[in-house]
């Protein structure tokens, strides 16, 4: 098989051993790579119902076999590990140098396992591992870490490092890489209970693809599209364009989803930042897009300057009720500098803020909850949470944690999904989304369900049945599964022809595998079963496939939702995916997708020296 | 139709709003293919970016709002009241 090595690196942190584990071709090829290789990498490494701060869990990095192939779009790479932040999977992706650097080294996975004895980096230099003294790194953020190490080792080091948010145990804490974030469930609070400050990777070679010529072709094909129309809205605003149209909808979560409308959503809009903030763009790498869009604050203070998207945006802002958009930069640049989350640190800022307007109790003077607009009170609360300090140290846990803790009815308004703080589409006006949210297999997430757009399209009526919600759920999870395997962005997705077909003779072209458009329908769908089977391992239940009961009933905003109706789609979802009415997994189904022997054939150990 | 009477306020985001330096156009038709041409022809900083010129409806990226529901049917019809929107048709981030 081409474009893989066939093998992954497994490391134990504790006393340094480093394994080759062999990918049989008929893994590689069932699970692509990616996501779905690094969720079968922990589902074969991580014990059942494991503490995810515990030394067992495991941390993976996966890249795929279009990594490195000059495809556009496909440098990233896949984290996964147990999320301290829900307790189910935690699988998260960005594009980075990083992925390219680590195929070179000769593996197409790093499993890194147990603690080291004092905070370390760990190197990977081709086939050599080491693991260095982290001590005068600690404090520093990401990008000065990188900064750091590079300087120190060489500019030709790709380096993945937490920041103070992941040394404290901040459960949302982020892996940050060139800066580009691993940023959802937590992955970086797991590096840091290892005490892993970074990953240093440099490598020499890359395996030979398939065809090419043919993909050389394809490849500049699919670059030339990759700035046409498909693309126009992120190349020319960014995703923060949704800000507005999304207000103009009524599906802007606002102060802590009370609203779907927010006041100051012109203020902060992408158009305005694209007018008064805007300074350059930049594309991530190996990628033609260029959808990266960098804004600076204008009000006379310190000048600061971020990459930002949509999902922060709403979330330090209209969630938030702030509509000062340098408040809101300054709020952004903070969380990459102290390695978290930004989604759920707004959201968990947000859940505290609606606390404090009800008067809740959360063991601090009530003048130290922020209220909702108060960018200056947004800013402080950021800081207390990298510090664990205060209030911040409660708000750390996240909003479920945090509800759990203080009680008296707040867990109404902390609102998650299996802990996962829900995204920036209002779910009481998008019904296929709030069914993809519910049953989403790392917690309320648009990038693993893309279900938002059946809901922004003519696909369905907005009275269709629950059957014909959870096929277009359902499909398209497995679609996010699929491009999060094969690494591509989903930016591309408009500008594939047909992204089955497509993507199938990519592949084909890179591996040499004669791969049809059906074998990766059905390859997603494995996927998407592979880590619904590891939540099952980890204690899931039905209970955790639902939705905050804030959207489920009117409270002045109007909701297309109610639990009966909710419960009416997630029995067909189960249907639809061929699991039973408790959603669990029968044996057969697991036949069917590929999977019953997939697991017992997952990767078999054999040295490779230190 | 670029002279008949207007007969919308068709409301513009993202980067129709940015091409035509205006968050909303009038614009004229009975339906939304009459509308899309006339609106091209009313601003022709639209045309080549989110309206072909040659037919003068939407190129692919651009899709309407109805009354709320997102449409690319040339032939949908509209009403004085009728509420639109023209948008990216790539949702969300």
């Amino acid at each position: 098989m081409h474009g893989v090595h066939g093998r992954a690196l497994r490391v134990d942190l504790a006393d340094g051993t480093a394994l080759s584990e062999e990918i049989p071709e008929l893994v590689a090829s069932r699970v692509l790579g990616g996501a779905g290789l690094a969720s079968l990498l922990l589902h074969r490494f991580c014990p059942p119902r494991v503490e995810p701060l515990a030394a067992e869990n495991p941390l993976v990095f996966a890249t795929s076999p279009f990594v490195g192939t000059g495809i556009t779009t496909a440098s990233k790479i896949a984290v996964a590990t147990k999320s301290p932040q829900t307790g189910v999977i935690g699988d998260s992706l960005s594009s980075s140098y990083l992925a390219i650097a680590l195929k070179r080294t000769g593996f197409d996975a790093l499993v890194v396992q147990g603690a080291a004895p004092a905070w370390s980096v760990l190197v990977v230099d081709d086939d050599r591992v080491s693991l260095r003294p982290a001590a005068t790194l600690l404090g520093l953020d990401p990008a000065a870490t990188a900064d750091a190490l590079r300087a120190e080792m060489g500019s030709g080091f790709r380096v993945a490092a937490i920041g103070v948010a992941g040394e404290r145990g901040v459960r949302y804490a982020a892996i940050s890489n060139d800066g580009r974030l691993a940023g959802r469930t937590g992955a970086g609070a797991v590096m840091g209970s290892k005490r892993l400050k970074a990953i240093a990777v440099r490598g020499t070679r890359l395996p030979a693809v398939a065809d090419p010529r043919g993909l050389a072709a394809a490849a500049r094909g699919l670059a030339e599209r990759s700035l046409g129309p498909g693309t126009a809205k992120y190349r020319e605003v960014g995703t923060a364009a949704n800000v507005a149209f999304f207000d103009r909808m009524g599906v802007l979560p606002t102060r802590n989803f009370q609203s779907g409308r927010f006041a100051g959503a012109d203020a902060i809009g992408g158009e305005t930042l694209l007018l008064e903030h805007h300074t350059d763009k930049h594309g991530c790498a190996a990628c033609t897009v260029g959808c990266e869009h960098r804004y600076r604050t204008r009000d006379g203070g310190p000048t600061t300057e971020v990459r930002l998207e949509y999902e922060t945006l709403f979330a330090l802002g209209s969630l938030c009720g702030v509509a000062d958009p340098n408040a809101v930069l300054r709020a952004a640049a903070r969380c990459d500098a102290l390695g978290i989350d930004s989604m759920t640190t707004g959201a968990t800022i947000a859940w505290a803020m609606e606390c404090r307007e009800r008067g809740i109790d959360l063991g601090v003077p009530a003048d130290e909850i922020p209220a909702f607009g108060d960018g200056a009170a947004l800013l402080r609360t950021i800081d207390a949470i990298g510090d664990r300090r205060g209030l911040g140290d409660l708000l750390a846990e996240g909003s479920r944690a945090a509800a759990a803790l203080v009680g008296q009815g707040s867990e109404a308004w902390a609102m998650h999904v299996k802990g996962l703080e829900l995204p920036g589409y209002d779910p009481r006006k998008l019904q296929t989304l709030a069914l993809g949210l519910a049953v989403g297999t790392r917690g309320a997430c648009h990038n693993r369900s893309s279900a938002y757009e059946v809901d922004f399209s003519d696909r369905l009526d907005p009275k269709s049945e629950a059957t014909a919600r959870a096929e277009a759920a359902a499909g398209a999870e497995d679609q996010a599964a699929l491009l999060d395997s094969l690494t591509l962005c989903k930016f591309l997705r408009h500008t594939l022809h047909d992204v089955h077909e497509e993507a199938a003779s990519l592949y084909t072209m890179v591996t040499g595998v004669p791969t049809a458009a059906d074998d990766l329908r059905l390859a997603g769908e494995r996927i998407t079963n592979l880590k619904k089977l590891f939540n099952i391992a980890q204690g899931w239940t039905r209970a955790d496939d639902t939705l905050p009961p804030r959207v489920l009933v009117d409270e002045g905003e109007t909701t297309l939702l109610s639990r009966p109706w909710l419960d009416q789609m997630i029995a067909a979802y189960y249907r639809v995916r061929g699991w039973d009415e408790d959603g669990l997994i029968p044996a057969e189904h697991l036949e069917r997708v590929g999977l019953a022997d997939l697991v017992e054939l997952a990767p078999v150990a054999a040295f490779a020296g230190r | 139709m670029s002279g008949a009477e207007p007969r919308c306020e068709i409301e513009l985001f993202g980067v129709p709003r940015l091409l035509a330096g205006a968050r909303s156009l009038p614009a004229a038709g009975g339906t939304l293919g009459e509308l899309a041409a006339d609106l091209g022809a009313r601003c022709p900083a639209l045309v080549g970016k989110v309206i072909d010129g040659e037919t003068g409806w939407l190129l692919d990226g651009y899709t309407f709002v109805v009354d709320e529901r997102f449409t690319r049917d040339s032939r949908c019809p509209l009403t004085p009241s009728s509420s639109v929107l023209l948008v990216s048709s790539v949702a969300g981030g």
